[in-house]
């Protein structure tokens, strides 16, 4: 990484949102391109916090924290990048919940939050989500992909009862994707209700992400 | 204050509490909380060891778990407050936590106590695993399979109905209902089938929501358990406060559990075992467990037995068994499955944990991450009881000694999954026995343990 880039490196990895938007201003008195900030640093800099966190080296709250900061750094930079009709990388947005008939959710957040980070839009709808809630959440947005998170043996049927309603939605107009996972959710029980992909772990679950939107993680 | 008044205490503080947004609840209350507080006790489990030998860390522990209960609180999901009381208020209500329980009924009949580390008598043996996917037709003979053994001194059912006259469970409507009468008439019909009419309960195991709970909880005995999750972390809402009101009116006793993740809201080992032993805390005092319980989770392999959570299991257990009279409850978890020696390997050291470390009851074993289908049997846990029994005869050094010899045995085995066979493949379904090749490994691994020191050939 340029070495320009290590002060905001350290702010995202701290987690310090002030830090970060003092350092994206000296940056851009630098003269430096808000698209080369995004893909020259926050994105390497999240990916090696993806690793880290995959080995558990770093946890959850650290990860929350980064993506704070990226978050602030966002909103400062989308703006900019707005009024100089610079285009970023768009990944997808989607939905994710832990579906009816579960209230885990720490596994679900899991994966949202590593998604987030990894430059998916993604609404966290909660936990014990009804199936129709889901489709009505996901219409409203157009979502790319509807994540389904379930980790008791009852969420199974609205599961499948969340993939049905998607799949027949004439709003969504097929292109959505659904990725499914939890404690109870094979790969098999995936293909043989109709999901696109299955994942067991969060990291897992950002690849299935990229491979369903076609783009290279 | 009687559990009807305790329990009303908790609905008004879940009504009158500071109002506070569910991120900050996770971010400050819990994190950086338990981040302050870790730092202010210098907690650092840095032991090689996989049981505690360190009194000292573990009342340190005892301690940060208490401040740190009364900083962070309770977060109540339908109102957005916390459920907070003050330290004193938590210590007074530790003090009235029951030390003693009777379960079951007749010659099966369990006196759980709290146990101290080095307790002479072992925990209650909880033979059972949780929420195994598994078909209908394999629900009675797998029940079967536990309640039958002599060691099991108490039974969950071990798989889920999955379905209700053809259709698929779903929770909270009166499929729910219906699967929640059927699981308590079937564990009583399997234990009278068993000869062990009077074998305690632990349900309704089925019950997600609050709708089959509060159905069926009138056809339990004042002399089963009911199991009742908490949201992680250190979060209720009023389907879970149903539940328990519900239990407390009709006179029964609560097992609240909280399963927390490693390297979630509650960061690393560190953090975690404060958090894990402020869990138990708020489950005795809140939630009105009899006996409280957790099943600690790796995020990645889904089990509860690598070594940093066993450690961390030790040191919140042992916190709690030196400084009060809650008794407690591990739910474990391992990789291996039916027929794998990991399995075996992996219960030994986390035996050897739970009783080193003041256990009450110990519920399990729950083979190949409790999520593969038909993963669970009788032979399993026939030999946790056996292992629990020969553990209290030696001393945590011996057993120290032991836990590293089967984790060695097992550790490199986890990323491989070695989840193993299902029920069918190593049960005659008929007979309700098992097979000669999970005999063999059973045998195999249990002479190996002896040769170790273990001595479940006194048992």
């Amino acid at each position: 990484m340029n070495e320009k880039y290590l002060n905001l490196k350290e702010a995202i990895c701290d987690g310090d949102d002030e830090a970060a938007l003092d350092e994206v201003e000296n940056l851009l008195e630098a003269s430096a391109n808000p698209l080369d900030i995004f893909t020259d640093c926050v994105e390497p800099t999240l990916n090696e916090l993806g690793e880290q966190f995959a080995k558990l080296e770093i946890f959850l709250p650290d990860l929350v924290l980064a993506g704070e900061a990226v978050a602030a750094i966002q909103s400062k930079l989308l703006p900019i990048m707005q009024e100089q009709n610079i285009k970023g990388r768009q990944k997808g947005r989607g939905v994710i919940a832990t579906v009816s008939g579960d209230i885990h959710d720490i596994g679900k957040n899991m994966v949202c939050l590593m998604m987030q980070i990894n430059g998916f839009e993604m609404v966290d709808l909660g936990v014990d989500v009804a199936p129709m809630e889901i489709l009505r959440r996901a219409e409203e947005m157009d979502a790319d992909i509807v994540a389904l998170s379930g980790l008791m043996l009852p969420s199974l049927p609205f599961m499948k009862e969340t993939i049905e309603l998607v799949r027949h939605s004439s709003k969504l107009g097929g292109h959505t994707k659904i990725m499914v996972g939890g404690g109870p959710v094979t790969k098999e029980w995936a293909d043989a209700n109709g999901a696109d992909g299955y994942s067991d772990d969060s990291i897992g679950a950002v690849k299935l992400a990229h491979e369903l939107m076609g783009l290279s993680a | 204050m009687n559990q009807k008044a305790k329990i009303f205490d908790v609905v008004r503080r879940s009504i009158e509490g500071p109002i506070v947004s569910e991120q900050d609840f996770d971010m400050k209350h819990i994190y950086q909380n338990l981040k302050k507080i870790v730092k202010k006790y210098d907690i650092r489990l840095e032991s090689e060891n996989i049981i505690n030998f360190n009194d000292e860390l573990a009342d340190r522990v005892w301690d940060a778990a208490i401040e740190f209960l009364a900083k962070a609180g309770i977060f109540c999901k339908d109102t957005g407050r916390i459920i907070q009381y003050t330290e004193e208020e938590i210590r007074q209500s530790i003090r009235m936590a029951p030390d003693h329980a009777v379960f079951g009924e007749g010659n099966d009949t369990v006196h759980e106590y709290a146990r101290t580390a080095d307790d002479p008598r072992p925990p209650v043996n909880l033979g059972g695993s949780v929420n195994v996917p598994c078909p209908n037709e394999y629900f009675v003979p797998i029940m079967l399979s536990y309640m039958q053994e002599p060691r099991v001194d108490f039974h969950c059912p071990t798989t889920n109905l999955t379905t209700i006259n053809g259709l698929e469970l779903r929770t909270r409507t009166p499929l729910e209902i219906f699967a929640a009468y059927e699981e308590v008439a079937l564990f009583r019909h399997v234990a009278a089938m068993s000869g062990r009419a009077g074998m305690p309960y632990n349900g309704v195991g089925i019950s997600v929501s609050d709708v089959g709970e509060l159905a069926a909880s009138h056809l339990m005995k004042k002399t089963d358990s009911h199991s009742i999750g908490i949201i992680s972390e250190l979060k209720v809402d009023y389907a879970i406060l149903n539940k328990i009101a519900q239990c407390v009116m009709l006179d029964h006793q609560v097992m609240p559990y909280a399963n927390p993740i490693y390297g979630g809201l509650g960061g690393g080992l560190n953090t975690q075992v404060v958090l894990l032993t402020a869990e138990m805390i708020a489950l005795s005092i809140v939630f009105m467990g009899t006996t409280v319980g957790t099943t600690p989770t790796h995020p990645n392999l889904f089990c509860s037995t690598t070594k940093e959570l066993l450690q961390m299991t030790s040191v919140a257990f042992q916190a709690i068994s030196r400084n009060s009279h809650i008794m407690t409850r591990l739910t474990h978890t391992m990789v291996g499955g039916l027929a794998t020696k990991t399995f075996l390997y992996e219960i030994i050291a986390s035996c050897l944990v739970a009783v080193k470390s003041g256990l009450a009851r110990l519920q399990g074993p729950r083979a190949a991450t409790g999520a593969i289908t038909g993963a669970c049997s009788g032979l399993e846990a026939r030999f946790q009881g056996e292992v629990l029994h020969a553990a209290v005869k030696i001393d945590r050094q011996k057993a120290e000694e032991i836990a590293r010899k089967a984790y060695e045995k097992y550790k490199d085995d986890l990323d491989k999954k070695p989840y193993g066979k299902p029920f069918w493949e190593v049960y005659d379904v008929k007979t309700v026995q098992p097979s000669q090749e999970w005999l063999d490994v059973y045998n195999a691994v249990r002479e190996e343990a002896i040769g170790w020191g273990l001595p479940l050939d006194q048992v």
